[in-house]
């Protein structure tokens, strides 16, 4: 009882704390409930989380297989390069970084801007690429300021380099970044924004052999994107590396005989269809393309007035002129509306459906055969021929020999020219054919265009007697997809033999004997040829482009006469006559062949 | 001074509690801080042996001494508050440091003993079984002065364990119904009011990013995103100690201090943190127990209360790690490192252990 008076009743405490505690048990297990929730229930994704907040994957580019020529030299080849990225996770304030690293790197910022922009949808982490092709003076400033600029990477790369510059550039091609519609597309396996990748062509016919397999380096990162250490690495796999066909003197040569022309030169072998040398004129240095901006020297190519980045030999589409009249004799021959003997008279003119027709030698040839006409290009023989074959047999013969449809060479982009008819005309132009027409393709002339690189094959397969080679780049690794399985064929063509010997001689003659080809004549090597020599197809568009009115030049020729070796088309734009200007050329390089070879 | 016998009545499984708690908060430190320059396990480790020293050295103090110059207490911290307004150290915003000499001390941690030993001195004075109306006047005076001068710091995290303490008083006090219908209003309306006029940009970002942590994840909503893998990647046995990758690759923030929770989650796995709450619990539980061994109203008040403030802190400082509530700086009582806070809680079981120890005395 005393007790008491010290010691308060205190039941109501008791009740009370025990609430509370009831109260805060519950709270507990409220807690565990949810952490429970996290940890066991959404294990998985947290745990996926975290392993992506610390390893960090970075792609290693695999170097891209080199192109050799047929004897070993390096045309596309790799030279390290350094490249600055910036990560924007770094960024202390980030318009500020980008005013100092344009300073530095000496990069508008608005161009870094619309740089960094296109890749908005990366993590913040990842490194993008904002200057490439650093010299080492500038390897050197950004080196030496890595502490005030921790956003700003340097990093080496693989880079395209061709140790020959302009030399082949419109085979080989160049690299272009993709473009995010390009990665959308899904053609690109393995390849992302910002990759380089073979825009034009061997660089983009062969890139799946050259492209070779990126690798990927994981690193462990911590919070502030350092590398801690590396965890995992799968190498790259280098590309593989091609050989092409071309030889490099005669590629050189021919690229040398073209300076300061517009125009193209097609080497080729006639049995395999391997082309020896293909060069277009004017060209360009695909090194300066291996950035990854659009540079002024870029827009500067594309608007210039003769189209420098055309791969003229399989994209220029002329006028055969005279150098159909091969195919006309073919045809005319074959189907039997002419023979070897049969005789025209050449007065310099005529009348055909009441229109003057003239030849180019005003003076007329007079009585000529089959082998004089070629010899001396006489239009008037090819006229009458034209005449008595009509449109629609030139046009089946062109297409068996050659023209109208694409060679099949192994690089992207070729045209297929047109051979007219009068079912075309009445589609795409939406007029009937005039008869007249037949007279001027009968020449070569009219609606009727084809590319150098057609005129070559065309050539080649005139070489082969009927044979049809399908012209090609790649020689190693031999590739059993698609068109190239090795020699020459006869794929369609029904002339005989006997028909290609009587044109043959004709083609001979032309070189050999004085004939309009005569400048392209070697001794002891017996090309066989033709000239051509086209007007062009307005004059109005020649004045537009500043030029004096000339003609262009064509020769086309094979040597020698018997197991021909080699295959050579001259075009030259407003080279004048074929004999004049194409015909030296054309001799140069059977010269350079034949002391190769020999 | 000290009788042997109030030395027997020591609860020494509380003590003993204390400083297992204390001692797996130091490991937990020391896993998350190791690689960092400073110390801060070892330094853990002499302000825990500091405020052992402490606990000990207040209890040679009976309570009821103490609670009779509560009043000084108080007066003497909430001048020391208001001084700080003008005068006090900033660390990371808040002006809730002082420094002596090498070391920094947080007077609102104190402030929070003051408030209780103040609470149960005026409380107790009240004889009745439910609260009236002008102790309840007082106690929301009392809680308001350092509520306001700590939440003007800024330090809103520090200055929200005030209120439970209000709370736990006025329970304990008893407290009708109808008032607890009129407080709830009055908190709706001051939350209301606070939002618009009182609080930061930054708290408000705070507060709605509990509700959606990911709307901006580099943002505010980063701690707790970061804190939420922390837990979840270490599934039940955890990653292993000194092995948390959250943890040990600083993606984790405040790893030693607010956030030591999450480090226990993420190295030890829901087993570790099962055993980390079940310790906590064990505390808290042991120290509301000791209530009702009270030789009377006032020994009870202190008792409760300190009760009150560590189980609130536990509890909002894990929700907060796991997301459930705004980050506000409160720290895991004995887990997170801090010498203040580490005292303060010391100086509360030291209170429990006074009150309990001199139950069987007569004076």
């Amino acid at each position: 009882m005393e007790k008491n008076k010290f010691y308060e009743d205190l039941s109501l405490v008791l009740l009370r704390t025990q609430r509370t505690l009831l109260v805060v048990g519950a709270l507990f297990l409220l807690l565990l409930f949810f952490i429970w929730k996290i940890q066991i229930l959404d294990h998985k994704k947290y745990w996926n989380l975290s392993e992506a907040n610390r390893i960090r994957e970075s792609v290693l580019t695999a170097s891209r297989g080199l192109i050799l020529d047929r004897n070993g030299v390096i045309l596309a080849d790799n030279a390290a390069s350094f490249k600055a990225s910036i990560i924007r996770e770094n960024c202390q304030d980030y318009n500020f970084s980008l005013q100092r690293i344009s300073q530095l790197l000496g990069v508008e910022e608005d161009v870094l801007r619309k740089r960094i922009a296109k890749y908005e949808a990366w993590p913040r982490f990842k490194p993008i690429v904002i200057k490439d092709n650093l010299d080492l003076r500038e390897v050197t400033r950004i080196e030496a300021r890595r502490l005030e600029f921790p956003e700003l990477v340097v990093s080496t790369d693989p880079r395209r380099f061709y140790p020959f510059g302009s030399l082949a550039a419109h085979i080989i091609g160049y690299l272009q970044e993709l473009s995010p519609e390009e990665v959308k597309s899904g053609k690109y396996k393995g390849k992302g924004l910002g990759d380089l990748v073979g825009r034009t062509g061997v660089e983009r016919e062969y890139e799946p052999l050259l492209v070779g397999g990126d690798g990927k380096a994981m690193d462990i990162v911590d919070s502030q994107g350092r590398v801690r250490e590396e965890m995992g690495r799968v190498e790259p796999i280098p590309g593989q590396t091609i050989s092409l066909s071309l030889d490099f003197d005669l590629q050189r040569r021919a690229t040398e005989l073209l300076e300061g022309r517009e125009g193209a030169i097609v080497v080729l072998d006639p049995k395999t269809g391997e082309i020896l040398a293909l060069a277009s004129y004017p060209t360009y240095d695909p090194n300066k393309f291996i950035t990854r901006f659009t540079p002024e020297e870029w827009i500067g190519l594309i608007n210039r007035p003769d189209h420098p980045l055309e791969n003229r030999a399989i994209r220029g589409l002329y006028a055969p002129g005279s150098v159909f009249k091969v195919a006309m004799a073919l045809g005319g021959l074959d189907s039997g509306v002419i023979t070897e003997e049969t005789t025209f008279f050449c007065a310099g003119t005529t009348q055909l459906y009441g229109r003057p027709f003239s030849c180019w030698f005003s003076g007329g040839h007079g009585v000529l055969n089959l082998t004089e006409a070629i010899r001396h290009s006489c239009n008037i023989y090819f006229y009458q021929t034209g005449r008595r074959l009509g449109i629609d047999r030139i046009a089946e013969y062109a297409k068996e020999l050659g023209f109208g449809s694409p060679t099949g060479v192994d690089l992207p982009g070729e045209k297929e020219g047109l051979v007219p008819t009068p079912e075309w005309s009445q589609r795409a132009r939406k007029a009937s054919w005039y008869p007249g027409e037949t007279i001027s393709v009968s020449i070569g002339q009219g609606p009727l265009v084809v590319t150098p690189l057609q005129v070559s094959v065309h050539t080649a397969l005139v070489a082969n007697r009927g044979k049809k080679p399908v012209p090609r780049l790649l020689r190693f690794p031999v590739h059993s997809t698609g068109h190239n399985d090795g020699d020459s064929d006869r794929r369609g063509v029904r002339i005989k033999e006997e028909t290609f010997e009587k044109v043959i001689r004709g083609m001979w003659k032309c070189v050999n004997e004085g004939g309009t080809g005569r400048a392209a004549s070697l001794q002891g090597f017996d090309v066989c040829g033709k000239t051509g020599s086209t007007q062009l197809i307005s004059q109005e568009r020649a004045e537009k482009l500043g030029r004096v009115i000339k003609t262009h030049s064509w020769f086309t020729g094979f040597a020698p006469q018997k197991n021909p070796r080699v295959v050579i088309t001259v075009l030259v734009e407003y080279g004048g006559m074929g004999g004049a200007t194409a015909a030296p050329i054309a001799r140069e390089l059977f010269d350079l062949f034949r002391s190769k070879h020999d | 001074m000290i009788d042997r016998r109030l030395l027997e009545n020591i609860d020494w499984f509380l003590v003993g509690l204390l400083l297992l708690n204390s001692l797996f908060g130091a490991l937990i430190i020391y896993s998350s801080s190791h690689y960092l320059p400073g110390n801060y396990a070892l330094r853990q480790l002499i302000w825990i042996a500091a405020s052992l020293i402490a606990l000990f050295l207040f209890l040679v103090v009976d309570y009821k001494v103490l609670l009779t110059y509560s009043t000084y207490f108080y007066g003497a911290l909430m001048l020391v508050l208001v001084l700080m307004l003008f005068t006090g150290t900033s660390i990371a915003g808040a002006k809730s440091w002082i420094r002596i000499s090498s070391f920094q001390v947080q007077p609102s941690e104190l402030a929070k003993i003051a408030l209780i030993l103040v609470l149960a001195h005026f409380f107790s004075e009240r004889k009745t079984s439910y609260i009236s109306s002008g102790t309840a006047v007082l106690g929301f005076g009392l809680t308001a002065v350092p509520f306001i001068l700590v939440a003007c710091q800024p330090d809103l995290g520090t200055a929200m364990c005030f209120l439970p303490l209000l709370l736990g008083a006025l329970i304990m006090a008893g407290l009708r119904r109808k008032a607890v219908v009129v407080m709830a209003i009055v908190c709706l309306l001051a939350g209301i009011a606070g939002w618009n006029l009182a609080l930061k940009d930054y708290q408000k970002k705070r507060l709605t990013t509990v509700v959606f942590p990911g709307k901006d994840p580099q943002g505010a909503g980063y701690h707790i995103l970061q804190s939420k893998i922390a837990i979840g990647s270490g599934g039940l046995f955890g990653k292993g100690f000194k092995k948390g990758t959250q943890s040990q690759l600083r993606f984790l923030p405040a790893r030693h201090t607010d956030f030591v929770f999450s480090v226990v989650g993420e190295e030890l796995g829901f087993i570790g943190v099962v055993a980390a709450l079940l310790l906590c619990y064990l505390f808290v539980s042991r120290i509301f127990r000791s209530a009702g061994k009270s030789r009377d109203r006032a020994g009870v008040y202190l008792v409760y209360l300190v009760g009150t403030i560590v189980t609130f802190q536990i509890l909002v400082n894990v929700s907060m790690v796991i997301g459930l509530f705004p980050i506000v700086g409160i720290p895991l009582p004995l887990f997170s490192y801090g010498g203040s806070s580490l005292l303060a809680n010391y100086l509360g079981v030291s209170l429990v252990l006074n009150v309990k120890m001199r139950r069987f005395v007569n004076i």
